[in-house]
């Protein structure tokens, strides 16, 4: 397994679709996958976990073609970018001066 | 990059009207603030506001050129680095700045060109965000004008000016405040009269072992309920975890936040109970994709040892945050324990 139960990751897809407003349902599948469809034009994006793989642990697929992805992060970017043609990611940025505490 | 002699900056901003000068006029004859330099960001052809204010004309700056987050970067910092060259130089002596903002101003890029600006970081840290909101027409404006909301929801401390005339305590204004920023303590001003360091003690200063009840301050009641509060736009909640965080566990949420909804995470703050660091909390600060470096705490300020970040977004649902943190955390730990076992 990848470590993450497959319900836990399948919450998260769910409630990604909510949070980035992309209209589309995200369920788990028997075989352990989750399979997104986009609402307006029933586009799909399966996720697969894979167990064996150490280094790229789930495959993201998207119009047919898969892409491995090394974290749950790296699939919702992938996600993300397949359903959302306006993403544009922000890159975090590290303040210079110091955070002092209370 | 040291913390221990930097000079903090304090931004006061609220809308216009709300009685930010005033305010700032009874701040600067206590003690707290008699070394204080402030700069005061007008809008219009004409300043004013810097004429209302009896202090040394010295350590007053006023900047006409237009609204301070639109041209901040370069006014902005320009005129702190100037103030800090004269205060080298001999020629002016204060040991805390205080920003008045435009009534028109966002002051998210504010807080960021205090928070990314190399030079300045190694001189200046962020202190205290106080908000403004006149207890007659705040609700009328908060319901107007965006940017209003805003600089209630990134606030640390939120003064209700002109109480005496709305005649009443403002329930429903308090009330519509507290869904935009559970987090921050109100307080009410009374022609302009506050105890500064009522408004002050939430500043971001020295590291102290003993900061329990500053800690508290600064996250506010917000922290310990996990319950969200909404507006129509704006909502703030906070996230507890009873168990620690992995480090790295941390530092991908954060990264997948700022990535997926950077722009709308108006303020985040917290103090977390990091698995590698046990004894030692880190403090979390970020204003929309803009991050600190966690603060380490010498200990935990009290016997309490749960996580709590305290969230103010637009509309970033709860559930969202909530997934994202349980989901990296589960497959971080499930990482880890694969390399150790190997």
């Amino acid at each position: 397994m990848s470590g993450v139960p497959i319900a836990l990751a399948g919450e998260l897809v769910a409630a990604s679709l909510a949070a980035w407003r992309v209209g589309g349902v995200a369920a788990c599948t028997a075989d352990g996958a989750i399979v997104i469809e986009r609402t307006r034009d029933s586009k799909t994006v399966r996720i697969e976990p894979k167990p064996d793989d150490s280094m790229f642990r789930w495959l993201v697929i998207v119009d047919g073609r898969p892409r491995p992805a090394v974290s749950l992060v790296a699939v919702l970017r992938q996600v993300r970018a397949a359903l959302d043609a306006d993403f544009a990611a922000t890159r975090v940025r590290v303040s210079l001066a110091p955070l002092l505490v209370p | 990059m040291t913390s221990a002699h930097a000079i903090p900056v304090s931004v006061l901003t609220g809308f216009l009207g709300s009685g930010k000068t005033t305010l700032l006029g009874h701040l600067l004859r206590q003690p707290e603030l008699s070394r204080a330099a402030v700069i005061i960001n007008e809008f219009g052809e004409i300043g004013l506001d810097h004429e209302l204010i009896a202090t040394s004309e010295d350590s007053v700056i006023a900047l006409t050129t237009g609204c301070l987050c639109c041209k901040v970067r370069s006014d902005l910092t320009q005129t702190l680095h100037d103030l800090l060259r004269r205060r080298d130089a001999g020629a002016l002596a204060f040991d805390r700045v205080v920003i008045e903002t435009s009534g028109l101003a966002d002051p998210a890029p504010i807080l960021h060109a205090l928070m990314t600006d190399v030079a300045l970081a190694e001189r200046v840290t962020l202190g205290s965000v106080v908000t403004t909101v006149d207890a007659v027409a705040g609700e009328a404006t908060l319901d107007r004008e965006a940017v209003s909301r805003k600089q209630a929801a990134v606030a640390d401390r939120i003064v209700l000016t002109k109480l005496d005339l709305a005649g009443g305590e403002a329930a429903a204004l308090r009330q519509r405040i507290a869904a935009l920023n559970s987090a921050a303590p109100m307080l009410h001003a009374v022609r302009g009269r506050i105890a500064a360091a009522d408004l002050f003690a939430a500043a971001l200063s020295e590291p102290r072992p003993d900061a329990g009840p500053q800690i508290d301050a600064w996250l506010g009641d917000a922290a310990a309920h996990s319950h969200a509060h909404h507006d129509a736009e704006l909502i703030s909640y906070a996230i507890v975890r009873a168990g620690p965080i992995q480090a790295v566990a941390l530092t991908l949420f954060l990264e997948a936040l700022a990535e997926h909804c950077g722009a709308d995470l108006l303020r985040l703050k917290g103090i977390v109970n990091i698995a590698e660091s046990p004894q030692r909390p880190a403090v979390i600060h970020g204003v929309q994709h803009v991050f600190h470096a966690p603060a380490w705490l010498e200990r935990w300020p009290s016997a309490e040892r749960t996580s709590r970040m305290v969230f103010i977004t637009r509309r970033i649902p709860q559930r969202w945050v909530e997934a994202l943190l349980d989901a990296i955390g589960a497959e971080v730990a499930c990482v880890s324990k694969k390399d150790s076992s190997w």
